[in-house]
Formats: C-alpha cells, structure tokens, sequence
C-alpha cells in the first residue's frame, strides 16, 4: 500500500538533502565570526540561495516525517521481524539523528549554539570521564569555535555515512524482499519493479515534493524557531530552549526523568528500544491487520507520541510535568509490557 | 544475490482468470459501492483509532487550562486579607 512508499522517499529526502547542502557549503564559513552571515549572505545575495537553504532546513523536517512515517509502517505491520534490515534501520535512525542535531548547530543562531549546548552537556553524565568526554567534543571548554568547524565537518560527512548504511540496509531487505499488509508470503506474487513500482515511486515522489515546496514556499518558518534569527551569544541565554519539532518526544523523556543520566538513558533507550521489539513478538500473525486489541495500542503509541512532542516544547511547569511523566512510562510500556500482552491475549 | 524471477514460488492447482481491458469499465462501480466501502472500513477502524486520539486531545486542553489557571491569582488565598 502507500505507506510502503517512505522507503524510496528517504532515499529522495538523502538526495535532496545532500545537493543542497553541498551548494550551501559552498557559501558558508564554518566560523563563529561568520557563520552567521554567511548564511544570511546565501540567503540574500547567492543566485536561488534562498530557495536552496529553505529546501535544505524544511527537508530536514520532511525526512523526520518519512521517517516516522517508515518506522510506524514496521511497527505496525511486524517488518521489523526482518531483523538485519530493521536494526540497520535503528542505525539509520540515529545517524540521521545525529546529523540533524550537528546540522542544526550550524547555522549558530541562538537557538543552534544552546540547543548545542544542553545536549553536548548531557555527555558530562558519563561516570568518571564525562566532563572530559564534552571537553573533547567541544574541542575547548565551552561550545564555540572549535566546535562549529567540527560540527559542520561531521554534518558533511555523516550525510554519506548515511548513504553507505542506506546500501547496507538495501542490501538486507533486497535478500528478503518487501512485507506486505497481509503479513503473508508474497513469492508467488511478485511482480516487475517497473512499470508498477516506478510509477508508484514517482508518484510518491511527487506528492512529497508538493508538501516540501508548499510548506517552504507558503510557510517557510512554520516549524523553525524566531530565536534562530539571533546571532548566537553565549552571554545571553533564550528564555525557552527547545530542539525541533522531531525531537520534541525525546526531550520530553530527557526532561521527565529528575535525574541528569537517568534522562540521558530515558533518551537513548527512546530510540534503542526499537531494538527489541522483534524479540517482544509473541503474536502468531505478523501484522496488526486482523489484532484489534493492539492496533488500539499502536494508537495508543501514535497519541502518547504526540503528546510527548507537546509536552517536549512546553516549559517544565505543573501540570506539563506530570503528564510528561506519564507520557514516558506509558511510551516504554507499550513496547515492554503492553504490546507484548496484546499480541499473547490475541493468540 | 537475492531473489530472482524464476525461482520464488512453486504453485500449483491455481487457476486465474483475466478479461481484456477492452471488455470492462475501467472504474467500475467507484461511487455506488466505493462510498459505502469507505464508510464500512471507517467503522471497523474507529473505535481502535479514535479513542486514543481523543483522550490526547482532552490531555492536551486539560492541561493546557490547568496551567492558564495556575497562572491566576486564587481568591481564597486573599480571603482573610483586612
């Protein structure tokens, strides 16, 4: 069905992303006394410069949908029981985190030098070498210029690490070929990749790329944030800080556990969970097509998943605290306890 | 490497039948039986999706209006002010 599409509109998102972003390097200056106004220059002065950085920042949010969109589809139709290719998957997952979260900083607005800030911090909850850890990836004692250049560095670089482990993940599915909705065996329903999946691709394809041009060209600032107009300054520290819209969830996790590492563990547990739910699978069907009780709990996730996104761009205040709280626990025991409970009491 | 046209699936005792594009209507039916396919399909997956939705929205305004209030003097606490 479509949401087998997301697949191939990563692959479109990792190119659109990688195109611009090489014709931004070629404007932008990876120091603190510049970077800034470099990229105002791209924006104001390069030929379509605008144009090119608005795709480049609004189709970072759309592989974030596609991305969801992709691991919502495994989730819900057992995909990940394609172990190699799911955990591929994950990896992919956080390397995209990754690059996003470098990405982000490098414009060095407010919003991207104490976004940088926090979660670099977060790094000192290491035992015993932590503080020397953030130091090191600083490349000083405090986020600036040493660790801009780095930064733009790893967000070139990640980009085709990327690319080598999307080959990889390929790789594994291509050895298995695609899930279906039914769950079932499909060998004896294989049919040509063109014209069927060509023109389902393309059409795909251009749906997507109506959403990018639309959002960018009616509403380019509708996910970013005004603080990001500010050139970043260490002595002034915005009254909300906040990552984007993607990693909202995470935050709202980070920030609902009263305790520097075990919020860094609720973080990366967040994601690596993803890891085992193929080992949590206890129901005799593949898919969650003919399992009502947990497609309510998929549901269940999807909202719990909104809801920590809101609650990740809220201020820690009553009543955004406990609800945070129990966002967290229910998001973790979906997955542990509650999915794994469905697919048994189905049985 | 991987599959190959030729060697996926052995099937037997399966017979299909096929028309030529040229004997049928291309969209058949698509609004006296599609509209009421849409509306059973809704049926058999609202009550799985709506709840859950719901329950986010109330969340949502309730807290919403919890911290609204939190942020309002309370008269009980000037109660015994001369």
């Amino acid at each position: 069905s479509g949401v087998w599409n997301f697949g191939s509109l990563l692959g479109l998102c990792l190119i659109t992303q990688i195109l611009t972003g090489v014709f931004l390097g070629m404007d932008y200056t990876s120091d603190i006394s510049t970077g800034f106004s470099s990229v105002t220059h791209i924006w104001r002065d390069v030929n379509y410069g605008w144009l090119i950085r608005n795709l480049h920042g609004n189709g970072a949010s759309f592989f974030f949908i596609c991305i969801y969109m992709d691991i919502g589809r495994g989730l819900y139709y057992g995909s990940y029981l394609y172990k190699e290719t799911w955990n591929i998957g994950v990896v992919l997952l956080l390397l995209v985190m990754m690059t996003a979260f470098v990405g982000y900083v490098v414009p060095w607005g407010q919003m991207s030098f104490w976004g940088g800030t926090v979660i670099t911090n977060l790094l000192s909850g290491v035992p015993y070498m932590g503080d020397t850890l953030v130091q090191w990836i600083w490349g000083g004692f405090s986020v600036d210029n040493g660790t801009l250049t780095r930064f733009f560095g790893f967000h070139f670089l990640l980009a085709f690490v990327i690319g080598g482990g999307t080959v990889v993940h390929l790789l594994f599915l291509h050895e298995t070929g695609s899930n279906n909705p039914g769950g079932v065996n499909s060998d004896g329903d294989k049919i040509s990749f063109h014209p069927y999946f060509s023109y389902k691709d393309l059409l795909g394809f251009v749906i997507m790329l109506l959403g990018l041009t639309s959002l960018g060209l009616f509403s380019p600032n509708l996910l970013g944030d005004p603080e990001n107009f500010t050139p970043g300054n260490p002595l002034v520290t915005p009254p909300h800080i906040q990552p984007e819209w993607y990693f909202l969830f995470g935050y709202g996790i980070l920030r609902s556990i009263p305790n520097k590492v075990g919020g860094v563990l609720g973080l990366l547990f967040s994601i690596l969970v993803l890891m085992v739910v193929a080992i949590l699978h206890t129901s005799k069907q593949r898919g969650l097509t003919f399992r009502p009780v947990t497609q309510f709990l998929f549901w269940t996730l999807v909202g719990d998943m909104i809801i920590l996104t809101w609650i990740g761009g809220m201020p820690v205040e009553h009543p955004y605290i406990i609800i945070g709280q129990i966002g967290s626990v229910l998001y973790f025991g979906l997955f542990l306890v509650l999915v794994p409970l469905g697919g048994w009491v189905e049985n | 490497m991987g599959r190959h046209f030729g060697d996926l699936a052995k099937i037997r005792h399966v017979i299909t039948y096929s028309i030529s594009p040229f004997e049928q209507r291309a969209f058949p039916n698509y609004f006296s039986k599609g509209i009421p396919n849409v509306w059973r399909r809704f049926k058999s997956s609202v009550f799985k999706v709506a709840p859950p939705m719901i329950l986010m929205y109330l969340t949502y305004t309730w807290g919403n209006h919890v911290h609204e209030q939190g942020k309002r003097k309370n008269p009980a606490d000037y109660e015994k002010d001369q």
